[in-house]
């Protein structure tokens, strides 16, 4: 989250993190941002159909070697969060502290409350 | 070792990085290989397991309780592995983000050891990384490969602590020379340190990780121009998935 707000910044682009908890309703100042986004849910959603129309809309939008460096993506951070959830590896405090102000906003907060004992 | 055809990616899209193609053979060959504290083929079972689990019954059970631990019962399985590491990746593959510590202390009561279950996560982290590649494109997934001989060492780093994370962790003041190059190309952050146990595997996962997302020296050289996506774009995607499975990290 840190990144994609220092990214957009580095790029001058007014980047709304509500892209990433699925509520945007307008632009997120990220080319493409809604072909991406829509890629990246049917894959973590593992809806088949959404995910191949999806597929042909990025590779006809942004080019063959795009699909392949956003399924590189998508895929390896479907493991990254597997290996934090599993070891208990807790979030450093100074990039709490740099999205303090978002995280509460967006929910992301609330998703240790789900965790069940 | 054979590495099965498909790892060549010639039904992928074009303009595929070799580093890419290049890092997925070599992480083929690793799950193949004896570990530090699983056998090659246990590795494999492990990795078949891994594909297994999202069909499981009562894990699908589970996945809607209030609490996973309203539901007891035996998984589906088609490995054989001891019952704790059949455990473990089921719940990690199936339900993640509701892990607990008590969870985790309750399989090594029942006979699996930190390590053994370190590696199991690593094996899983592999093989989801590679699964869902190929799952993204649309492609058939890679047929596993052959296991190798060989007993594993059952190495423990000798600068491994408790008290970041639930598994015991190496922090990179720590390492010694019997782990050296640890944290090579990497800030040895915590998502780092989160396999460190087992040395072995923090560098065949984040060698697959720096090609699939960014090498750790360039995540804010955003000018870079790694990808034929730009850094704001792969953020983005990183950034929804994770949000989806509800990852706080």
């Amino acid at each position: 989250m840190a990144l994609l707000r220092a990214s957009g910044e580095h790029s001058g682009e007014d980047v709304d993190l509500n892209a990433i908890n699925g509520a945007l309703d307008q632009a997120s100042g990220i080319a493409h941002d809604t072909i991406l986004i829509d890629f990246a849910e049917a894959f973590a959603l593992s809806d088949q159909a959404r995910l191949a129309a999806a597929r042909q809309t990025l590779q006809e939008t942004l080019g063959p070697a795009a699909l392949a460096d956003a399924a590189g993506v998508v895929a390896v951070f479907d493991a990254v969060v597997k290996i934090a959830d599993a070891t208990g590896i807790p979030l450093e405090d100074a990039k709490a502290a740099a999205t303090d102000d978002v995280r509460g906003d967006l929910g992301i907060d609330a998703f240790r409350d789900h965790a069940a004992d | 070792m054979m590495i099965p055809e498909s790892l060549a990616y010639a039904a992928g899209p074009a303009g595929m990085r070799d580093d890419l193609i290049g890092a997925h053979q070599r992480a083929w060959q690793r799950l193949a290989r004896t570990g530090t504290w699983w056998r090659g083929e246990e590795r494999l079972a492990i990795a078949a397991e891994v594909r297994n689990a999202p069909a499981c019954p009562l894990c699908a059970e589970r996945k809607v309780a209030l609490s996973p631990n309203m539901v007891q019962g035996s998984h589906a399985s088609v490995a054989a592995l001891p019952a704790p590491a059949i455990e473990a990746i089921h719940r990690i593959v199936t339900d993640a983000p509701r892990l607990t510590e008590r969870w985790y202390q309750g399989l090594l009561e029942n006979g699996l050891s930190d390590g053994q279950y370190v590696e199991l996560i690593a094996v899983l982290a592999t093989t989801i990384t590679i699964d869902s590649f190929t799952d993204a494109l649309g492609l058939a997934r890679h047929d596993l490969p052959e296991a190798e001989a060989g007993a594993p060492a059952g190495k423990r780093p000798a600068g491994a602590k408790g008290g970041l994370a639930w598994v015991p962790t190496v922090a990179p003041e720590d390492v010694t020379e019997a782990e050296a190059g640890l944290y090579d190309g990497l800030a040895g952050v915590n998502i780092h340190r989160a396999l460190s146990l087992v040395p072995d595997e923090v560098k065949g996962f984040f060698d697959l990780d720096s090609v699939h997302y960014l090498p750790d020296a360039k995540l804010r050289d955003f000018g870079a121009g790694l990808r034929a996506i730009d850094n704001a774009q792969i953020e983005l995607l990183a950034a929804r998935v994770s949000a989806i499975n509800q990852c706080v990290y």
